[in-house]
């Protein structure tokens, strides 16, 4: 690597940033370089990554970070505890939020089953949805639709429909806004299996 | 060759970067190749459908520096079933993984591609551990590493018995003299049969085979050991779909023992 002919903290600094997901040596050589002009925004970044890791913690009861635990959501009285949306990543639960329409709560995977890579029930939160069925009528799986995502929906729907529980899955199909002309022939398909009555 | 067109079957998929997919593509023409579809992680990409696991397809690739490029996608078949049925999701992922394991990029093998695009159609309606073992023993077949059933590999002499010593690290089945340096375990005689079975059979009439459910396991179990003593690693998404099978009862006992008291 040619950020090895750099002083040793320089070197490190690169080779961690590097480290970091979508950011090649390049980028981090770039970022190492900025961070070095600004000594005040490397104060709050360092500051920052150090305070989220020290007081963010997965919430026990549906797995997303939280700084309190439960979290907001799980302490929140006014969200229905019968609808439950189960989602891979944190980051989806603030896109969900962010549609205002789901008014039940969360669990979050942490993931989805990946054979290829490893990835079984075992790694996933998923004794921990267990534990949380008491008066759940129904579980929304929004996963996202890929191979896999499909593979934790049908896991998990094999798991709960036995216990009377109603397990239901986001649609699938044309973006909003989007051109039927310029969609792709496996979502036409999809969003034709899904259509509705009007 | 800066633009190439090849006639592929996406075996493996995974995120890369802000929402580009790196594809490990398997060809007709040219082998495995490893390709990043750029934005296929975006709602309004058009290749979204193609850079999905197990979709057959046309694509269209840029030669890079080090990575190519997709840029474009027509999938011909996206095996739609696998979106459905969990076995046969995890048998098609442990295909896949096969195939990815035991060849090396850039080396055709139009044979094996036939093979597996022909055993992701028949996945579709045949016994998944079925299909499984005998895609797993004829790749072995047409890489060269078919195991010797029934005689023995040392000295060939023709074995009978109730069990057979089947040693990976020999590459089959061995006598009671020639045994003693290997290491290996007993397959009863009825397994190893199947097994022939399963290499010979016309592949379209493999749903004509019947097999008790001992020589189910006792068969993948064997093809397990040797697949992996052949590739040194151990298959994760074989082992898996064995896991999650067993993950799935284990749960559903776990509900209806203490949890599922809850419910009622």
């Amino acid at each position: 690597m040619d950020f090895l002919n750099y002083p040793q903290p320089l070197a490190d600094l690169i080779s961690s940033l590097a480290r970091l997901p979508g950011i090649g040596p390049k980028t981090a050589g770039r970022l190492a370089f900025y961070l070095l002009q600004q000594p005040q925004i490397s104060q709050d970044l360092a500051q920052a990554i150090l305070t989220a890791n020290h007081s963010l913690k997965k919430c026990s009861i549906c797995s997303n970070f939280t700084d309190q635990d439960p979290c907001a959501l799980c302490q929140n009285p006014q969200r229905d505890s019968t609808e439950l949306c189960v989602v891979e990543h944190p980051r989806d639960v603030v896109s969900l939020e962010k549609t205002k329409e789901f008014k039940g709560r969360y669990h979050v995977l942490h993931g989805v089953l990946s054979p290829m890579e490893g990835i079984g029930p075992e790694q996933l939160t998923i004794n921990l949805l267990l534990k949380r069925l008491k008066g759940v009528q129904e579980v929304v799986m929004a996963l996202n639709p890929t191979v896999e995502g499909e593979a934790t929906a049908l896991y998990l729907a094999r798991l709960l429909k036995p216990l009377g529980i109603k397990v239901t899955r986001i649609a699938h199909g044309l973006p909003v806004g989007g051109d039927l002309e310029y969609a792709d022939e496996v979502t036409i398909a999809r969003a034709l299996e899904g259509r509705r009555q009007l | 060759m800066a633009v190439y067109h090849a006639d592929a079957l996406v075996i493996r998929s995974r995120e890369y970067g802000e929402s580009d997919r790196v594809l490990t593509l398997f060809s007709r023409e040219m082998g495995k190749i490893q390709a990043v579809a750029k934005g296929v992680r975006k709602p309004k990409s058009r290749q979204r459908a193609g850079a999905q696991l197990f979709t057959y397809g046309d694509f269209l690739i840029h030669k890079g520096k080090s990575l190519d490029t997709v840029s474009q996608c027509s999938p011909k078949e996206s095996f739609s079933y696998l979106w459905s049925d969990l076995d046969r999701s995890l048998a098609a992922s442990a295909m896949a993984e096969l195939l990815d394991i035991s060849t090396i990029s850039g080396q055709p093998n139009a044979e094996l591609f036939t093979l597996t695009l022909t055993c992701l159609f028949l996945l579709e309606q045949y016994e998944t551990s079925l299909l499984l073992s005998a895609y797993a023993l004829r790749l072995m077949v047409i890489l060269g590493y078919r195991p010797h059933l029934g005689d023995c590999v040392e000295c060939g002499e023709r074995l009978q018995g109730e069990r057979l010593f089947f040693s990976s690290e020999a590459g089959g089945t061995l006598c009671g003299r020639c045994r003693e340096s290997y290491s290996g375990r007993m397959v009863r005689a009825g397994s190893i049969a199947f097994m022939r079975q399963l290499i010979q059979a016309d592949l379209s009439k493999l749903d004509r085979l019947r097999w008790a459910a001992w020589m189910r396991e006792e068969v993948l179990e064997t093809l397990r050991h040797y697949l992996e003593h052949k590739f040194e690693r151990p298959l994760k998404s074989w082992r898996l779909g064995n896991t999650i099978s067993d993950g799935l009862e284990r749960h559903i006992r776990s509900l209806n023992g203490k949890e599922g008291k809850e419910f009622e």
